[in-house]
Protein backbone atom coordinates (compact mmCIF):
# COMPACT_ATOMS: atom_id res chain seq x y z
CA UNK A 1 0.00 0.00 0.00
CA UNK A 2 1.58 3.27 -1.10
CA UNK A 3 -0.12 6.45 0.07
CA UNK A 4 -2.50 6.52 3.01
CA UNK A 5 -6.13 6.59 2.00
CA UNK A 6 -8.61 9.07 3.37
CA UNK A 7 -12.36 8.59 2.97
CA UNK A 8 -15.22 10.75 4.17
CA UNK A 9 -18.97 10.27 4.20
CA UNK A 10 -21.71 12.62 5.24
CA UNK A 11 -24.58 11.04 7.14
CA UNK A 12 -27.90 12.83 7.54
CA UNK A 13 -30.04 12.71 10.67
CA UNK A 14 -32.90 10.20 10.55
CA UNK A 15 -31.87 8.99 7.10
CA UNK A 16 -32.52 5.31 7.67
CA UNK A 17 -32.49 4.64 3.93
CA UNK A 18 -28.80 5.50 3.55
CA UNK A 19 -28.07 2.59 5.85
CA UNK A 20 -24.96 0.68 5.07
CA UNK A 21 -23.67 2.93 2.29
CA UNK A 22 -20.53 3.99 4.14
CA UNK A 23 -19.87 0.54 5.58
CA UNK A 24 -20.16 -1.05 2.14
CA UNK A 25 -17.77 1.48 0.69
CA UNK A 26 -15.24 0.92 3.49
CA UNK A 27 -15.54 -2.84 3.06
CA UNK A 28 -15.06 -2.61 -0.72
CA UNK A 29 -12.07 -0.28 -0.38
CA UNK A 30 -10.33 -2.60 2.07
CA UNK A 31 -11.08 -5.59 -0.14
CA UNK A 32 -9.53 -3.74 -3.09
CA UNK A 33 -6.43 -3.08 -1.00
CA UNK A 34 -6.12 -6.78 -0.27
CA UNK A 35 -6.92 -6.51 3.44
CA UNK A 36 -7.98 -9.93 4.85
CA UNK A 37 -11.75 -10.50 4.87
CA UNK A 38 -11.90 -10.98 8.63
CA UNK A 39 -10.49 -7.50 9.12
CA UNK A 40 -12.54 -5.74 6.46
CA UNK A 41 -15.62 -7.30 8.03
CA UNK A 42 -14.69 -5.89 11.44
CA UNK A 43 -14.23 -2.47 9.86
CA UNK A 44 -17.57 -2.72 8.10
CA UNK A 45 -19.41 -3.67 11.30
CA UNK A 46 -17.84 -0.75 13.15
CA UNK A 47 -18.73 1.64 10.34
CA UNK A 48 -22.31 0.37 10.11
CA UNK A 49 -23.02 0.65 13.84
CA UNK A 50 -21.36 4.07 14.03
CA UNK A 51 -23.27 5.19 10.95
CA UNK A 52 -26.58 4.17 12.48
CA UNK A 53 -25.72 5.95 15.71
CA UNK A 54 -25.17 9.15 13.70
CA UNK A 55 -28.54 8.63 12.03
CA UNK A 56 -30.47 7.80 15.20
CA UNK A 57 -28.70 9.65 18.02
CA UNK A 58 -26.12 12.07 16.70
CA UNK A 59 -28.29 14.29 14.53
CA UNK A 60 -26.22 13.28 11.52
CA UNK A 61 -22.51 13.84 11.08
CA UNK A 62 -19.41 12.69 9.32
CA UNK A 63 -17.64 9.36 8.99
CA UNK A 64 -13.93 9.44 8.37
CA UNK A 65 -11.70 6.51 7.44
CA UNK A 66 -7.91 6.67 7.33
CA UNK A 67 -6.15 3.62 6.00
CA UNK A 68 -2.40 3.02 5.88
CA UNK A 69 -0.09 -0.01 6.03
CA UNK A 70 -0.42 -0.35 9.76
CA UNK A 71 -4.03 0.34 10.60
CA UNK A 72 -7.55 1.33 9.72
CA UNK A 73 -8.78 4.33 11.67
CA UNK A 74 -12.54 4.88 11.66
CA UNK A 75 -14.10 7.97 13.19
CA UNK A 76 -17.52 9.53 13.46
CA UNK A 77 -17.90 13.19 14.27
CA UNK A 78 -21.21 14.79 15.11
CA UNK A 79 -22.52 17.95 16.68
CA UNK A 80 -25.48 16.24 18.30
CA UNK A 81 -26.65 16.08 21.90
CA UNK A 82 -23.54 14.31 23.27
CA UNK A 83 -23.53 11.36 25.65
CA UNK A 84 -24.06 12.20 29.34
CA UNK A 85 -22.69 8.91 30.72
CA UNK A 86 -20.30 7.12 28.38
CA UNK A 87 -19.67 4.24 30.76
CA UNK A 88 -23.37 3.47 30.75
CA UNK A 89 -23.72 3.97 26.99
CA UNK A 90 -21.14 1.29 26.19
CA UNK A 91 -22.91 -1.31 28.33
CA UNK A 92 -24.86 -3.99 26.48
CA UNK A 93 -28.56 -3.20 26.51
CA UNK A 94 -28.34 0.50 27.29
CA UNK A 95 -30.34 2.57 24.82
CA UNK A 96 -32.18 5.85 24.52
CA UNK A 97 -33.57 4.96 21.06
CA UNK A 98 -37.08 6.28 20.47
CA UNK A 99 -40.16 4.44 19.25
CA UNK A 100 -39.50 4.88 15.54
CA UNK A 101 -35.98 3.45 15.80
CA UNK A 102 -37.18 0.58 17.99
CA UNK A 103 -39.92 -0.39 15.58
CA UNK A 104 -37.23 -0.79 12.97
CA UNK A 105 -35.23 -3.08 15.20
CA UNK A 106 -32.75 -0.56 16.53
CA UNK A 107 -32.28 0.07 20.21
CA UNK A 108 -30.88 -3.27 21.35
CA UNK A 109 -28.14 -1.26 23.00
CA UNK A 110 -25.63 -3.45 21.20
CA UNK A 111 -24.10 -1.00 18.73
CA UNK A 112 -21.32 0.46 20.87
CA UNK A 113 -20.52 -2.98 22.40
CA UNK A 114 -20.28 -4.40 18.85
CA UNK A 115 -17.97 -1.56 17.87
CA UNK A 116 -15.80 -2.04 20.95
CA UNK A 117 -15.51 -5.78 20.37
CA UNK A 118 -14.31 -5.27 16.80
CA UNK A 119 -11.83 -2.47 17.50
CA UNK A 120 -8.27 -2.55 18.85
CA UNK A 121 -8.59 1.06 19.99
CA UNK A 122 -11.95 2.46 21.09
CA UNK A 123 -12.34 6.04 22.28
CA UNK A 124 -15.29 8.36 22.78
CA UNK A 125 -14.89 12.11 23.19
CA UNK A 126 -18.20 13.71 24.02
CA UNK A 127 -19.68 16.79 25.57
CA UNK A 128 -23.34 17.23 26.33
CA UNK A 129 -24.74 19.90 24.03
CA UNK A 130 -21.76 19.99 21.66
CA UNK A 131 -21.39 16.55 20.13
CA UNK A 132 -19.60 13.25 20.03
CA UNK A 133 -16.50 11.93 18.35
CA UNK A 134 -15.96 8.21 18.22
CA UNK A 135 -12.48 7.01 17.28
CA UNK A 136 -11.59 3.41 16.61
CA UNK A 137 -8.50 1.76 15.21
CA UNK A 138 -8.04 -1.71 13.82
CA UNK A 139 -4.42 -2.84 13.57
CA UNK A 140 -3.45 -4.52 10.32
CA UNK A 141 -1.33 -7.69 10.40
CA UNK B 1 -25.90 -31.37 10.95
CA UNK B 2 -27.42 -31.24 7.48
CA UNK B 3 -26.53 -28.97 4.62
CA UNK B 4 -29.79 -27.83 3.00
CA UNK B 5 -30.22 -25.92 -0.22
CA UNK B 6 -32.08 -22.64 -0.01
CA UNK B 7 -34.52 -23.92 -2.65
CA UNK B 8 -35.38 -26.88 -0.39
CA UNK B 9 -35.98 -24.54 2.53
CA UNK B 10 -38.30 -22.46 0.37
CA UNK B 11 -40.29 -25.54 -0.65
CA UNK B 12 -40.57 -26.71 2.96
CA UNK B 13 -41.95 -23.43 4.27
CA UNK B 14 -44.00 -22.56 1.18
CA UNK B 15 -42.05 -19.39 0.68
CA UNK B 16 -42.83 -16.60 -1.68
CA UNK B 17 -39.59 -15.51 -3.32
CA UNK B 18 -38.83 -11.80 -3.67
CA UNK B 19 -35.15 -12.11 -4.50
CA UNK B 20 -33.66 -15.31 -5.92
CA UNK B 21 -30.13 -14.93 -4.63
CA UNK B 22 -28.36 -18.24 -5.00
CA UNK B 23 -31.08 -20.85 -4.51
CA UNK B 24 -28.57 -23.69 -5.03
CA UNK B 25 -26.46 -22.54 -2.11
CA UNK B 26 -26.72 -24.67 1.02
CA UNK B 27 -26.93 -23.55 4.63
CA UNK B 28 -26.35 -25.54 7.80
CA UNK B 29 -27.48 -23.05 10.39
CA UNK B 30 -30.25 -20.57 11.02
CA UNK B 31 -30.60 -17.57 13.31
CA UNK B 32 -33.60 -15.60 14.56
CA UNK B 33 -33.67 -11.93 15.46
CA UNK B 34 -35.50 -8.66 14.98
CA UNK B 35 -33.00 -6.46 16.79
CA UNK B 36 -30.48 -5.59 14.12
CA UNK B 37 -27.45 -4.89 16.31
CA UNK B 38 -28.17 -8.08 18.22
CA UNK B 39 -27.99 -10.09 15.01
CA UNK B 40 -24.91 -8.12 14.00
CA UNK B 41 -23.18 -9.09 17.23
CA UNK B 42 -24.25 -12.73 17.04
CA UNK B 43 -22.56 -15.62 15.26
CA UNK B 44 -25.16 -15.60 12.46
CA UNK B 45 -22.43 -15.48 9.79
CA UNK B 46 -23.44 -17.60 6.82
CA UNK B 47 -26.71 -18.67 8.42
CA UNK B 48 -30.31 -18.36 7.20
CA UNK B 49 -31.88 -15.40 9.03
CA UNK B 50 -35.49 -15.48 10.15
CA UNK B 51 -36.99 -12.12 11.08
CA UNK B 52 -40.16 -10.03 10.99
CA UNK B 53 -38.28 -6.88 10.02
CA UNK B 54 -39.01 -5.84 6.46
CA UNK B 55 -37.09 -2.63 5.83
CA UNK B 56 -33.89 -1.78 3.98
CA UNK B 57 -31.56 -2.03 6.97
CA UNK B 58 -32.15 -5.78 7.04
CA UNK B 59 -30.08 -6.01 3.85
CA UNK B 60 -27.22 -4.03 5.37
CA UNK B 61 -26.95 -6.54 8.21
CA UNK B 62 -27.24 -9.51 5.85
CA UNK B 63 -24.43 -8.15 3.67
CA UNK B 64 -22.11 -7.60 6.62
CA UNK B 65 -22.86 -11.04 8.09
CA UNK B 66 -22.68 -12.88 4.75
CA UNK B 67 -26.21 -14.13 5.26
CA UNK B 68 -27.31 -15.89 2.05
CA UNK B 69 -31.05 -16.02 2.75
CA UNK B 70 -33.46 -13.82 4.69
CA UNK B 71 -36.76 -15.43 5.66
CA UNK B 72 -39.48 -12.98 6.60
CA UNK B 73 -42.02 -14.61 8.88
CA UNK B 74 -45.76 -14.20 9.47
CA UNK B 75 -46.43 -13.36 5.85
CA UNK B 76 -45.04 -9.88 6.13
CA UNK B 77 -44.08 -8.21 2.88
CA UNK B 78 -40.59 -6.81 2.39
CA UNK B 79 -40.28 -3.13 1.51
CA UNK B 80 -39.59 -2.53 -2.17
CA UNK B 81 -36.15 -1.08 -1.46
CA UNK B 82 -35.23 -4.14 0.62
CA UNK B 83 -36.17 -6.43 -2.26
CA UNK B 84 -34.19 -4.29 -4.65
CA UNK B 85 -31.08 -4.27 -2.47
CA UNK B 86 -31.23 -8.02 -1.95
CA UNK B 87 -31.44 -8.51 -5.71
CA UNK B 88 -28.36 -6.33 -6.27
CA UNK B 89 -26.45 -8.06 -3.49
CA UNK B 90 -27.41 -11.56 -4.62
CA UNK B 91 -29.11 -12.37 -1.34
CA UNK B 92 -32.21 -14.57 -1.35
CA UNK B 93 -35.21 -12.81 0.19
CA UNK B 94 -38.32 -14.84 0.85
CA UNK B 95 -41.47 -14.51 2.89
CA UNK B 96 -43.47 -17.30 4.51
CA UNK B 97 -46.95 -17.19 6.02
CA UNK B 98 -45.90 -19.18 9.12
CA UNK B 99 -44.88 -17.46 12.33
CA UNK B 100 -41.22 -17.54 13.39
CA UNK B 101 -41.49 -20.57 15.64
CA UNK B 102 -43.19 -22.73 13.01
CA UNK B 103 -40.51 -21.84 10.51
CA UNK B 104 -37.84 -22.82 13.03
CA UNK B 105 -39.54 -26.17 13.62
CA UNK B 106 -39.67 -26.86 9.90
CA UNK B 107 -36.03 -25.91 9.40
CA UNK B 108 -35.10 -28.06 12.38
CA UNK B 109 -36.84 -31.02 10.75
CA UNK B 110 -34.70 -30.46 7.67
CA UNK B 111 -31.66 -30.87 9.92
CA UNK B 112 -30.68 -27.22 10.16
CA UNK B 113 -29.23 -26.30 13.53
CA UNK B 114 -28.88 -23.10 15.55
N1 LIG C 1 -23.41 9.75 18.31
C1 LIG C 1 -24.15 9.69 19.41
N2 LIG C 1 -24.69 10.83 19.94
C2 LIG C 1 -25.43 10.79 21.06
N3 LIG C 1 -25.69 9.67 21.75
C3 LIG C 1 -25.19 8.51 21.29
C4 LIG C 1 -24.39 8.45 20.11
N4 LIG C 1 -24.02 7.17 19.92
C5 LIG C 1 -24.56 6.46 20.91
N5 LIG C 1 -25.26 7.26 21.76
C6 LIG C 1 -25.96 6.87 23.01
O1 LIG C 1 -25.46 5.61 23.43
C7 LIG C 1 -26.55 4.67 23.52
C8 LIG C 1 -26.03 3.28 23.20
O2 LIG C 1 -25.62 3.18 21.83
P1 LIG C 1 -25.64 1.76 21.12
O3 LIG C 1 -25.21 1.94 19.72
O4 LIG C 1 -24.85 0.81 21.95
O5 LIG C 1 -27.15 1.30 21.23
P2 LIG C 1 -28.41 1.85 20.41
O6 LIG C 1 -27.96 2.65 19.25
O7 LIG C 1 -29.31 2.53 21.38
O8 LIG C 1 -29.09 0.49 19.92
P3 LIG C 1 -28.51 -0.49 18.77
O9 LIG C 1 -27.17 0.04 18.37
O10 LIG C 1 -28.44 -1.82 19.42
O11 LIG C 1 -29.52 -0.43 17.67
C9 LIG C 1 -27.59 5.20 22.58
O12 LIG C 1 -28.88 4.72 22.86
C10 LIG C 1 -27.46 6.71 22.81
O13 LIG C 1 -28.08 7.08 24.01
MG1 LIG D 1 -26.50 1.93 17.93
Amino acid sequence: MADPIHLEYEVAADDYQAAGAASNSVKETLKMLGVPTAISRRAAIITYEAEMNLVIHGGGGKIVANIDEKSVELMTIDEGPGIPDVEKAVQEGFTTAGDRAREMGFGAGMGLPNIKRNADVFEIFTEVGSGTTLRTVINLP
Amino acid sequence: MASVRISEICAEIGARVYSEGDMARAVERAAVGDLLSFVMGSDADGAAWITVQTHLNVAAVAVLKDIPVIIIASGREPAADLTERCQTEGIALVSAAHPVFDICVKLGRLGISG
